[in-house]
């Protein structure tokens, strides 16, 4: 009983951190969410105004747009990044030195900053003295001068292209880690029985990582979600709207527009979405726990 | 021995008669602290190490919190939800108005301590004022100059443009004749940079973005040949540099720096920038500068960027904070730091130090352009929702620069009707 005591005294401070970091503020801004809060007119919240904040984000068009390039973004950078992932770890799983070597310096884009990465890409993507742009144009001269960002279908791909280059490697990693858990004698039977490298993949890798695939690819959308800082560094939300996702939409309304009220609402919007998939996530992970269990 | 004795007489007599501002007698403010919120800068930076004599003098001792420019303005914000933690910000003119309730009215300790106002031009003035209040005096201010390369205009034959009309025809000989762009300019959007530009062709074309009432006017003949005559030059007469569409003021800048690039309108304070030989291929003696073109006959404009420093509504020490922005907004002040041969500082927000001969023979009569420029610069009264506005504007401009937009009225109109929505 004593012991049980100490354990809940010693949790006292996480949580007391947790409430001030993350539960108070929640709170704060969910209460916000129901409240009319323009920051140029008084630096407290104003009147009650029920679900306004939230109607006006059904007729408003920036949020529509915003929820538009969101959605565009985190469908595509999911898919490329978890078959990418998945062809990595398929290629790393071998053991020796090279193998070892790259899985080592493939970690090196994961620890790199997001909002260093949009800087970094805007300067090689720049048509002038941009090594990536210059590059294309060595291979294929038509491309000299193509203005790469001023394009909003390749501002977006190159957006997309920043986000999966940062995240690949950690999904590798995780697609490595369910592929050790893969027993090696059914694809060596199936080996022997003639079976190709692509059907053994196709028909006895995959069907086994259905549950790791799944939790990258989940994981990998609440994280595509709030993508925000390489928006600000590479495309500035350009050109025109055509580049700014939710996350960098509710920070404008909140940090430019002043409307304070509104940009909680927005927030909330995504945070339920979030909330949603992180259940499905915890769902998923504890299916897949039954599953292998099982 | 005797020159020399005279020549450190003279300089102590500049320096005593430089250093004019007076602290209140007796010390009454002995042993306050003063906490300043400012952005980092090296104006302000010379500023700090100049503290002592201040702190001397008066017995307040000055702490200052740097904030980098694309934080500062969440810096404010949070300062004015939470309160409390500074006695003096550094405000943009911008965000003045959304931030009125960050400052307070300090007209009667500027007026008790006797400071010409009229000294200030007016454009920078302005944002000091709220509702015909005084909650700031400016302190950094901007005007926009045609920077050049004297040695690529030369090779081409060109002489510096005076009207835009002139930007593109010597812009076209200079591709021509030295494969160069002929100006870097911004078309992305970020802080509504590209407007800054913009607008002077929108002035030049007899055009203002708003009308008596506040509400959008830019939809207008004038905007679309303003715009019309911004947009042409990257897409029409392709004098820009590649990739221009999404450049924001930090590329244009870069492509000049690079040498690719043979004019550049912008602020004044980057001269030092553009041929420092740590970032810059430039070399001083291939920079000029000129004021900012005109569109045909109409008068030179510039858009003006100012900061000024206010008291804080939660201030602990109104009093001390004022006596401090006394000794900051002291023409002497700035005066000692334009002559500072140690330093590369060009900003000055002074009419007497704009028109100080010692000041324009250093710095090659650039301050003198700067105050003809202000005497008769329009401005833009900034109102609480400028920040919204010129990031709908931007917006518009960055999709016409980028083609997602084709037509000019359609997207000027649109501009229009989304600010006069939120007015």
């Amino acid at each position: 009983m004593r012991d049980r005591t100490l354990q809940y005294v010693l949790l006292i401070p996480a949580f007391l951190i947790v409430l001030a970091t993350t539960l108070y503020p929640l709170g704060f801004s969910l209460a916000t969410a129901f409240l009319d809060w323009d920051l140029r007119k008084s630096p407290r919240p104003g009147e009650f105004v029920g679900l306004d904040n939230f109607g006006h984000a059904v007729t408003e068009s920036g949020f529509q747009n915003s929820l538009w390039v969101t959605t565009i973004f985190v469908v595509i950078s999911v898919v490329l990044t978890v078959v990418l992932a998945m062809a990595l770890a398929l290629l790393l799983r071998r053991t020796g030195g090279l193998h070892t070597f790259t899985r080592i310096i493939l970690i090196l884009p994961f620890a790199m900053s997001p909002a260093l990465i949009g800087v970094s890409y805007r300067f090689m993507f720049n048509p002038e003295f941009g090594v990536l742009a210059k590059g294309a144009a060595a291979i294929f001269p038509a491309l000299e001068g193509t203005p790469w960002l001023a394009n909003p279908d390749l501002a977006m791909g190159i957006l997309i292209a920043t986000d999966v280059w940062h995240w690949t490697p950690y999904m590798t990693f995780m697609c490595l880690g369910g592929l050790a858990s893969v027993p090696r004698e059914t694809e060596e039977a199936a080996r022997m029985d003639g079976a190709s490298t692509l059907r053994i993949i196709w028909e006895i890798v995959l069907p086994q990582m259905k549950g790791v695939i799944a939790v990258a690819a989940v994981l990998k959308t609440i994280f595509a979600l709030k993508m925000f800082d390489q928006v600000v560094t590479l495309t500035g939300g350009g050109p025109g709207s055509s580049t700014e996702t939710l996350a960098f939409f509710i920070h404008k309304v909140g940090f430019k527009w002043f409307d304070m009220g509104y940009a909680s609402a927005l927030a909330w919007i995504l945070t339920i979405i979030m909330m949603a998939i992180s259940i499905w996530y915890v769902r998923l992970i504890i299916t897949d726990k039954k599953m292998a269990t099982a | 021995m005797f020159k020399r004795t005279l020549v450190a007489f003279a300089a102590t007599l500049m320096a005593s008669s430089a250093l004019a501002w007076e602290a209140t007698p007796g010390k009454p403010h002995d042993g306050k602290t003063v906490r300043v919120l400012a952005v980092k800068s090296s104006q302000f930076e010379a500023h700090e190490a100049r503290h002592e004599a201040f702190e001397e003098a008066t017995g307040i001792d000055v702490v200052v919190d740097y904030v980098p420019f694309p934080n500062m303005k969440e810096a404010l914000t949070a300062e004015m939800i939470g309160g409390g933690d500074y006695d003096v910000v550094s405000i943009m003119d911008q965000w003045v108005m959304s931030l009125a309730n960050l400052v307070q009215p300090i007209d009667e300790q500027i007026a008790a301590q006797g400071t010409d106002l009229s000294d200030f031009p007016g454009a920078h003035m302005r944002h000091g004022m709220i509702d015909g209040k005084l909650v700031g005096l400016p302190v950094r201010g901007h005007v926009q100059l045609l920077f050049y390369r004297n040695d690529l205009l030369e090779e081409a034959g060109v002489e510096p443009p005076q009207t835009w009309e002139d930007v593109v025809t010597a812009s076209k000989m200079i591709k021509e004749k030295t494969g160069k762009a002929g100006i870097a300019l911004p078309y992305g959007k970020l802080n509504g940079q590209n407007l800054m530009v913009w607008v002077n062709l929108l002035w030049g074309n007899g055009g203002e973005l708003f009308d008596a009432d506040g509400q959008p006017a830019f939809a207008s003949e004038a905007g679309a040949a303003a715009t019309k005559q911004y947009i042409d030059m990257l897409l029409e007469h392709e004098i820009a540099p590649a990739g221009s569409a999404v450049f924001v003021e930090q590329d244009a800048v870069n492509s000049f720096k690079q040498g690719n690039s043979a004019m550049l309108p912008l602020w004044w304070w980057v001269r030092s920038q553009l041929t420092d030989p740590e970032q810059s291929t430039v070399k001083p003696e291939q920079l000029s500068f000129t004021s900012l073109p005109s569109v045909g006959d109409a008068g030179k404009t510039t858009f003006t960027n100012t900061w000024i420093f206010g008291v804080t509504q939660g201030s602990s020490d109104v009093d001390a904070a004022t006596e401090y922005l006394g000794w900051l907004t002291d023409p002497a002040l700035e005066r000692d730091v334009l002559l500072d041969e140690e330093l590369s500082e060009v900003v000055a927000v002074h009419f007497s130090n704009l028109r100080d001969a010692e000041v324009n023979a250093r710095w090659g009569g650039m301050h003198q352009s700067a105050a003809d420029a202000l005497a008769t610069a329009p401005g833009i009264e900034f109102g609480d929702d400028w920040p919204r506005v010129a990031e709908i504007m931007e917006t518009a401009i960055s999709s016409l620069a980028s083609e997602e937009e084709t037509d000019v009225m359609a997207a000027l109109q649109k501009a229009a009707d989304e600010i006069a929505s939120i007015r």
